[in-house]
This record gives structure tokens, sequence and C-alpha cells, in this order.
């Protein structure tokens, strides 16, 4: 399946997955992945054990696959994996970093470990930590740090390097919510400002309908839904509508013009009958309501996931 | 117009120069024996090496000063250069147990190793940065105190002519390289089984221990041949010295004495390689990625 638009050509293709096939003994953890990654920020989706990381790891070329095809940035990891590695930006899940080594020699030494030279190593990583919000911290040791800065540190050395595609493996795990919520708006800066590709692995629905261009949903080891976030989400046409006050009369009223209305909470979820909008309009300003949405019909992330899950 | 210039541009596509791939190597390898020596880390990382660095230059030191204070230089009351690794014994061991545990350990320990594979480095390259690094701070201790010594006479003028001190320079690096090779190898194999560094320095200690008392018992009771004494890797490493110096060791009836050159030093490469296959063939087994 494929998370790259249609319009964009195959040349543009960061990570190309053809029946990708990964077994641990008699466990298997990719069973046939075939998946299509494009430019932008990309959510891979799915719950724990899906094969998330083992997908990672093979694009990373850590791992050897048993079969399929597999392309990074144009290359196949299983025999370029030094080029392709040194083009990548990596924060794995785990928070387990050198207690002793400050936030700023730390990113400096994986820019330097990603073949940059000393001094613009050093630069970069400031750099870097001035981006995630670590600038003035970052003369402290990372053991000393939260959490959540230390997610921020791994960000910060998975960009040092200027990297073409950078995969960040659960970067919101062990996060509060305010946290994550900055963390969230800071990949999808990096991915939308700087022209980064992201892949971001995540079993939370919300933030990869928040941040992603494209999802990637993994179920089982085999990729069950994906594409554009948009087309992902395009559900059964027709309107929602939301008005402060008497749904129900506004339900009955459109039904009284022959249109078919579920009511779902506040909401009401309308076909695509002819002259809908025109009746939707009239009928709120005969009842006087406030209207605070109409919008087409479409599904959530949840939607869908819990679809492709059944 | 002014004259302002805008330094820091933040963060911003990077298209200036990179290293070649190799080069990861050397950084890795820099960044190990910085680490490894306490540099750049707070003082109590700096201890250990500092004081074994510094009981292993003692001898060396107390050589220099007395033949300088006395104006006379007695070669009979000083340690000689040959004898010199076989003298620090103690040292040696206890610095490739301080060396290769914090060297290798830590980052298996802490999932650094993922990150590090993760980069433009595959498991070999990891290791032979590693090994470059746990050996060339082994060359610390192995080379430069004899190195010191050899250039604190030359100072005081008590040393050989010009021709020998070359001949003497080229054996201090031929012993201290040899020795450092065997120390090094030997160590990081042991290391590459555990991700404690306590537990890799204790057994690093044993396995420069126990060979030998095992070996030179079963010389000694069983009439086993004396090149089980190869198993006594630290006497290999000092018994190759006093050869390659031309030297004769005091006790001169050692089982280890009895072997020619050729087996001594065999018996040392030997060790050294299978000891770095023995963590070659580990680190392709460690599971790096989590």
């Amino acid at each position: 399946m494929s998370a790259v638009p249609d319009s964009e050509p195959a040349f543009e293709r960061v990570i190309s997955a053809r029946d990708v096939t990964k077994r641990y003994g008699r466990t298997v953890a990719l069973a046939g992945l075939t998946a299509d990654i494009g430019p932008g920020i990309t959510g891979l989706l799915g719950s724990n054990g899906a094969g998330k990381t083992t997908f990672m790891s093979i694009v990373l070329g850590l791992r050897t696959r048993d079969a399929g095809e597999l392309t990074v940035l144009g290359h196949d990891p299983a025999t370029a994996g030094i080029e392709i590695r040194s083009r990548i930006g990596y924060a794995p899940e785990h928070h387990d970093l050198p207690a002793e080594l400050s936030a700023s020699d730390f990113v400096r030494h994986l820019a330097e470990m990603h073949l940059l030279p000393g001094r613009a190593a050093m630069q970069r990583a400031n750099e870097a930590l001035w981006l995630v919000g670590l600038g003035e911290e970052r003369f402290r040791p990372v053991g000393t740090m939260s959490t959540g800065q230390r997610q921020r540190v791994k960000l910060a050395s998975a960009i040092a390097h200027d990297p073409e595609l950078v995969l960040l493996d659960e970067p919101t795990d062990g996060l509060d919510p305010l946290q994550r919520t900055t963390m969230l708006d800071l990949i999808r800066r990096i991915g939308t400002e700087f022209g980064l590709h992201i892949v971001v692995s995540s079993h939370h629905l919300e933030e990869v309908e928040r941040i992603c261009d494209a999802v990637v949903i993994v179920e089982g080891g085999v990729v069950v839904r994906a594409g554009a976030m948009a087309d992902v989400r395009q559900g059964p046409e027709g309107l929602v509508v939301e008005v402060d006050d008497r749904v129900e009369e506004l339900a009955a009223l459109l039904r009284e013009h022959g249109l078919e209305v579920v009511v779902d909470g506040s909401r009401l979820l309308l076909g695509a009958d002819e002259g809908v909008h025109d009746a939707v309009r009239d009928a709120v300003a005969e009842l006087g309501l406030g209207l605070r949405r109409l919008e087409p019909r479409g599904r959530t992330l949840e939607d869908v996931y819990m679809g492709a899950g059944s | 117009m002014s004259q302002a210039q805008l330094f820091d541009l933040g963060y911003r596509e990077y298209d200036g120069a990179r290293h070649r791939p190799a080069l990861a190597i050397l950084t890795l390898a820099l960044f190990t024996a910085k680490r490894v020596l306490g540099l750049g880390r707070g003082a109590r990382h700096k201890v250990l090496p500092a004081i074994t660095l510094a009981v292993a230059f003692l001898p060396a030191l107390v050589s220099v000063v007395v033949s300088v204070v006395t104006d006379n230089l007695l070669e009979e009351d000083l340690i000689s250069y040959g004898e010199y690794t076989f003298f620090i014994g103690s040292a040696l061991v206890l610095f490739a147990a301080l060396v290769a545990p914090e060297a290798l350990c830590p980052d298996r320990r802490s999932g650094m190793l993922g990150l590090y594979l993760a980069g433009p480095l595959d498991r070999t390259r990891y290791l032979a940065g590693k090994a470059l690094a746990v050996f060339g701070v082994m060359t610390l201790i192995t080379v430069s105190p004899l190195l010191f010594m050899l250039l604190a006479f030359v100072l005081a003028g008590y040393a050989p002519g010009a021709g020998e001190s070359v001949e003497l320079l080229l054996e201090i690096v031929a012993s201290g390289l040899a020795t450092a090779l065997l120390y090094a190898s030997l160590s990081l194999a042991v290391s590459s089984f555990t991700t404690r560094r306590a537990a890799a320095a204790v057994a690093t200690v044993l396995l420069f221990t126990v060979p030998v008392t095992v070996a030179r018992t079963a010389i000694d009771s069983a009439d086993a041949p004396n090149e089980l004494d190869l198993m006594s890797f630290g006497f290999v490493a000092s018994e190759l010295s006093y050869r390659i110096f031309g030297e004769t060791p005091e006790e001169a009836d050692e089982p280890i004495s009895q072997l020619s050159t050729e087996l001594v030093a065999g018996g040392l490469l030997a060790a050294s390689v299978a000891a770095l296959f023995v963590c070659w063939l580990r680190y392709r087994r460690i599971e790096a990625f989590r």
C-alpha cells in the first residue's frame, strides 16, 4: 500500500517496501509488509508488537530481512547500510543516554559520528539544541534531565547532521500532555519548515493525525491501510452539522425535507443529497440556531484504525 | 553603513564538508580514549587512570631521579628497559581491567551501541574504533614510561651513542606495542561478555592471574609441557620484552623462558588474534537495537 500521494513521482519515494518479511525463530514480525513512504511527515501507526520497530531497524540496515525488496533513499539498506545511515537521523524509543555527558557533547559527538567535521558538529549541535528549546540547558549532563528534555536531546541528535530522513521511534513516550503537545509541534515544524522527511513511529492515533501528512497502519506485520492522511480519512460523502442547541428539532425539520439524518451527540450527519447545503441553511435560519460547524463528512483516524483492525 | 553581522542564523541546512565514512572509526576511537582516561569528565573519573599511570611511571621516574641526583648511572641497580614490563605487570593488568570495560560495557548498557550502529558504522567498524582506542590508551602505559626514561637519560647525558639510542627507541616501541596488543585484545574479549564494568574488570584480572597459576601448577606438579606457560599471558608479554631488548630475566629457569622466541612471539600474537576474533563473534550476535 502507498502512503505517497498519487501525484508524487516514483523517485520521490523515500522508502519503498515490497513484501518485506522478517522472522525471529517461529515468530513472524513482518509478514510481507508492502508500503511506499513519500516526502513529508509519515506516521507509522500500530499497536505494540505490530512490527514498527522491526521495520525501522530493517530500514536502518541494522537487521536483515528474510525476503522482499526495500529501498531507502534509493538504496537497498542490506547492501548500502553505511551510505544510507549517514543520511538518516534516528531517535530511539529508549531514554538511556550517557548520563555524564552534557547535552551539547552528546549531540556534537553523534553529529561527528555522522561525519561532520569537529567545528561544524559543535555549531550544529548548539543550533539543534536551541531549536528544540534546550539552548540554555545544553551544558547540563543528560543524566540530570527530565524525560521530556531527554526526548528533545534525542530529537536534536537526530537532526544535527542535517539528514535527509529522520526516524523517530515513539518520540512522545513518557511525556505529559503539555510536553507531548510541545514535542509534536516541534516535529511538525522540523518537517515543514526545514524540509526533512520524517517517519514517526507511534501507537497514539491523535498524534499521528495531528502532525502527519501520511500514515502507514501496521498490524500483525502487514500494512492494513496506508496513504495520504486526507485520503485515508476519506469517508462517506455528505455533511457534518453542529449547532449550539436543539439538535433534535433541526434533525426533525431536515427529515421533513426528505433528508437522511443521523444524530451523533451534538452533531448531525447528513447524506450527500442534492440541495443539502440549502436545506441546512434554511432550517438553521428558520429555527434561529447558531451554526457551529458545517463541513464535509470524513472519518477520524480512529475510525480508520478500528475499521482496519476489524 | 552598519558593520553589524549576523552570526547566529539558527538551525538551517548544512551544505559544508563531510568526512568519509571510514573516519567515523577514528572519531569513535578518540572519543572513547578521552572517556576512559576521564578527560572532559568529573574528577572521580580521572582518579583511577591517573593513579595507574603514576604507578607505571614511578619506576622510570625513580631511575631517572636517582641517576641524576647521584650523578652516576649504576645499571645494575636500576630497572632495565627489558624488565620494565615485568616490573609494572600489576599496573598493566589493572589498567587493562579499567580501560577495556569502560570502553565497551557502557555502550551496551546505555543503548549507545544502537545509536552508533544507526550511523555510518557497522559492527566491525565499531569494534575497530573501540579496539584502536583501548590499544592506543594501553600504549600510554607500555611505551610512554620507557620513552620518558630514554629521553631523560639522553638529556642527562647517560644515553648510549646516537645509533644505539635509535635502536633502543625501536625496541621500546616494538615491546610496548606487543604488550599493548596482548593486554588490549584480551581485556576487550572479556568485556564483550558483560554489560557490567565491574564484572568485566574482575574477569580481566582473573584472566591474567588464574591461567598462570593453573599452567605453572600443571608444569611443576604434572610435568606438563613448558608450552602450557603460554597461558601465562602476563609472563608472555614480559618474556617477549626481555628478548626484544636482548636481556635475560633474573629467574631464567621459568617455563616461559625455556621456549623459543618464535614460540613466545607467536603465542602472544595468536592469543591476541583469538581474543579479537572472540570479541568480533560476540558483537555479531549482540542485540543492539531496542
